[in-house]
């Protein structure tokens, strides 16, 4: 059973459609990656999820109920790509109010601030204020605030942004380590390298509408091209009956396009009948990147204002 | 609800322990009185006893009439001289005189002494002539009174004999509308300062929530009017805890009257006890809190919309609040009229309007109730002023709802009426 659904999702401001009928399901346990431009629509998706916003139409599903922001907020972590804490108030103190706010006893509370804070070596944090943090100690705090409660669902908008890569690092164990648990993260960002390393399944949304949905497999396989880099000996020469294309020379390899109707091994076998070495021989899929700058491209980069 | 009061407490608790907050409960009441005694004693202190030199051709201004005023009033000193008005003008400089009065020889009692001048070295304050004119009259009547046969039980008798007025209201004989005035407009006066002070404080809480980037945290947790609401009850609190330490001394001041103390002081103390024993207290102090909070949660949820609608420039944020602070300023400007006339239009009409209610209605209400303000009028009064902070409260939890998750351009008027009245 997923914990979330979103079932024709549509939020309309004054002056554009944010969210345009989006449906989509995120498995437990899964860590989900909700790409798009800026001004896609992301941030409002994110919201009515959050409960912040209510959908104009459409629902949304929580851990098999209908959507209920009040009880189930509790249930929910969000760290949200606006994000700060109050610059004067103190750590401890600070941590200890945003706990409470979720919900949890004050001793509940403690504990588990006290648990988190060695674990990030935070402990000499306490009567510190927030102002006296470096940008990428407060993005640490923030994390932990986010994840305090022990959330089911924990959705994070651009979690990297600041971070050194230390600390981009132990906070992206933490995020592996929540999946593990069965927590399901979502992981809203437009650094498509870190979502190639993270997410198993993604979204890609686009003025408010969503215009990919699959795994990180699959999608790579939906998008390939055919495309192959052959290490070998000899440089190929262009041959009309051969079963691939030569497309580029790259870094001493070449890459190559199966025709149509051919299979990888009927390349090995022309290869090895004209008695050429062969070094190497790869797949070349896409990068996310490369999907997302096709998709989106075209379109323009920020949103227009259009009348409804 | 559980909600709501943890950010009651953190509101209350971290401006309660700021220095600012306990600085300034200690210091205002503190300036004040400073204020007041301090501006008296300069205006007592202030200009130097003047010299001044009398020429009398008249005979009337004799020595010993000119020592018995010195003595009488040492405000200024005179001196009778004899020297020829020319020479004492030409040497005025070299003397220690500052300046000298002739009095002409065709004098007359009975037709008068008019237009003397005052000659002086440097020019004179209005208020250092005007001693100077005093003793001269002082002496010119007591001339008078002697030519007339006017002898000191006559003179009682004269002084004696006026009639003095003072107003006593049938419905309640205890109102003084001496000491209700005073009551009033300190009690207007405070009113004033807690709604400017932390109705400011609510806008810049918001603010400071906003542009921290905290608020969309927060909001994902409680609904925005809860964080809302608990940010203006837990400021209302401090203002209220303020308040409290205030009206303590002011009971402090009175228990120290009551054990008796320095005969200096008496005065001070034996007007204040005035004022207690002919008001009755707990109504008026019932009032003043009614009237206090709700102007606070009244002008305080406005505030806090203004708030969420302000971007990170502080210029917006006054172009925004000077809306706000206008009615509240301008009630202050109708404070004279309200205490000349606490039964008349502008007083009726003041204290129902809640923008001005709280600060007009707590200037009337020393003036006694039921016979200034009748009963339906108090209550009509502060039915509308709750009626009034539930619409604003409501009203602003809709644009505070939007703006403080708008980033960017700074919304106009029009869309803020909007954002108030859009669904959801």
């Amino acid at each position: 059973m997923p914990i979330l659904e979103l079932k024709h999702l549509k939020k309309h401001f004054s002056s554009q459609k944010a969210v345009d009928d989006i449906s989509l399901s995120v498995d437990r346990g899964q860590i989900f990656g909700l790409l798009g431009p800026n001004g896609a629509g992301k941030t409002t998706l994110i919201r009515m999820i959050t409960g912040i916003f209510y959908p104009d139409e459409g629902e949304i599903i929580f851990d098999g109920k209908k959507f209920d922001p009040i009880n189930d907020v509790s249930q929910i972590g969000y760290m949200p790509e606006e994000r700060g804490l109050y610059k004067k108030m103190k750590i401890g103190e600070q941590t200890m109010y945003l706990a409470q706010l979720k919900g949890l006893s004050k001793a509940d509370a403690l504990s588990k601030i006290k648990e988190w804070f060695v674990k990030f070596e935070m402990e000499t944090w306490w009567n510190k204020k927030v102002e006296d943090l470096s940008k990428g100690m407060s993005q640490k705090l923030q994390f932990v605030t986010t994840i305090l409660h022990n959330p089911k669902l924990v959705i994070l908008d651009e979690p990297f942004s600041g971070l050194d890569p230390v600390n981009s690092n132990l906070i992206k164990d933490e995020i592996f380590n929540l999946a593990q648990n069965g927590t399901t993260i979502i992981f809203s960002t437009h650094r498509m390298e870190q979502v190639e390393e993270i997410c198993d399944q993604i979204v890609l949304v686009n003025k408010g509408k969503k215009i990919l949905d699959g795994t990180v497999k699959q999608v790579k396989q939906d998008f390939k091209e055919n495309l192959y880099s052959i290490g070998a000996e000899n440089i190929l020469t262009a041959d009309p009956f051969a079963p691939f294309e030569i497309m580029s020379m790259k870094k001493g390899q070449q890459v190559v396009r199966i025709r149509e109707g051919k299979s990888p091994n009927e390349v090995l076998q022309y290869l090895l009948s004209n008695n050429i070495t062969v070094y190497s021989f790869n797949e070349i899929l896409p990068t996310l990147n490369d999907i997302f700058i096709r998709l989106v491209e075209g379109t323009p980069s920020t949103r227009q204002f259009q009348s409804i | 609800m559980h909600k709501i009061w943890l950010i009651i407490k953190r509101e209350y608790l971290t401006k309660v322990r700021k220095k600012t907050f306990i600085l300034s409960t200690i210091l205002f009441p503190l300036l004040y009185v400073l204020l007041i005694f301090g501006s008296t004693y300069l205006a007592n202190s202030s200009g130097k006893k003047l010299n001044v030199a009398v020429v009398d051709s008249s005979g009337y201004f004799d020595a010993g009439r000119i020592a018995r005023e010195n003595r009488l009033d040492s405000s200024a000193v005179l001196y009778y001289v004899t020297t020829a008005p020319a020479i004492l003008r030409s040497t005025l400089d070299k003397t220690e005189y500052d300046g000298f009065v002739v009095i002409p020889a065709n004098a007359n009692w009975e037709t008068g002494l008019k237009d003397l001048s005052l000659e002086t070295k440097r020019t004179m304050g209005l208020e250092s002539s005007y001693m100077i004119q005093k003793k001269l009259n002082s002496i010119w009547s007591e001339v008078k009174n002697e030519k007339l046969g006017i002898d000191e039980n006559k003179k009682k008798v004269m002084e004696t004999s006026l009639v003095t007025i003072s107003p006593i209201n049938i419905k309640d004989k205890n109102a003084n509308s001496g000491i209700a005035s005073i009551i009033g407009s300190v009690a207007a006066i405070l009113i004033y300062i807690i709604l400017m002070l932390y109705g400011s404080q609510v806008m810049m809480g918001v603010m400071e929530e906003k542009t921290n980037r905290i608020a969309e945290v927060i909001i994902s947790s409680v609904k925005p009017f809860q964080l809302m609401l608990g940010k203006i009850i837990g400021i209302g609190m401090v203002a209220f805890t303020q308040i409290l330490i205030w009206l303590s001394f002011i009971m402090i001041i009175y228990n120290v009257s009551n054990i008796g103390s320095s005969s200096s002081m008496n005065n001070i103390i034996g007007g204040v006890q005035t004022v207690f024993t002919s008001t009755n207290i707990p109504l008026l102090f019932f009032f003043f809190i009614f009237y206090l909070m709700g102007g606070f949660f009244f002008y305080s949820s406005l505030f806090a919309a203004m708030g969420s609608a302000v971007n990170e420039d502080m210029r917006e944020a006054q172009s925004l609040s000077f809306p706000l602070m206008m009615p509240i300023i301008f009630s202050m400007l109708m404070m004279g009229a309200v205490i000349k006339d606490p039964t008349g239009p502008v007083a009726f009409w003041g204290s129902m309007i809640p923008f001005s209610s709280p600060i007009i209605m707590m200037i009337r209400i020393p003036f006694g109730v039921p016979g200034t303000v009748p009963w339906w009028q108090l209550g009509l009064s502060m039915i509308i002023l709750v009626a009034g902070f539930i619409f604003t409260t409501w009203f602003a939890g809709k644009i505070y709802r939007t703006g403080i998750l708008m980033y960017g351009k700074k919304p106009s008027w029009k869309e803020m009426i909007r954002w108030a009245f859009r669904k959801n």
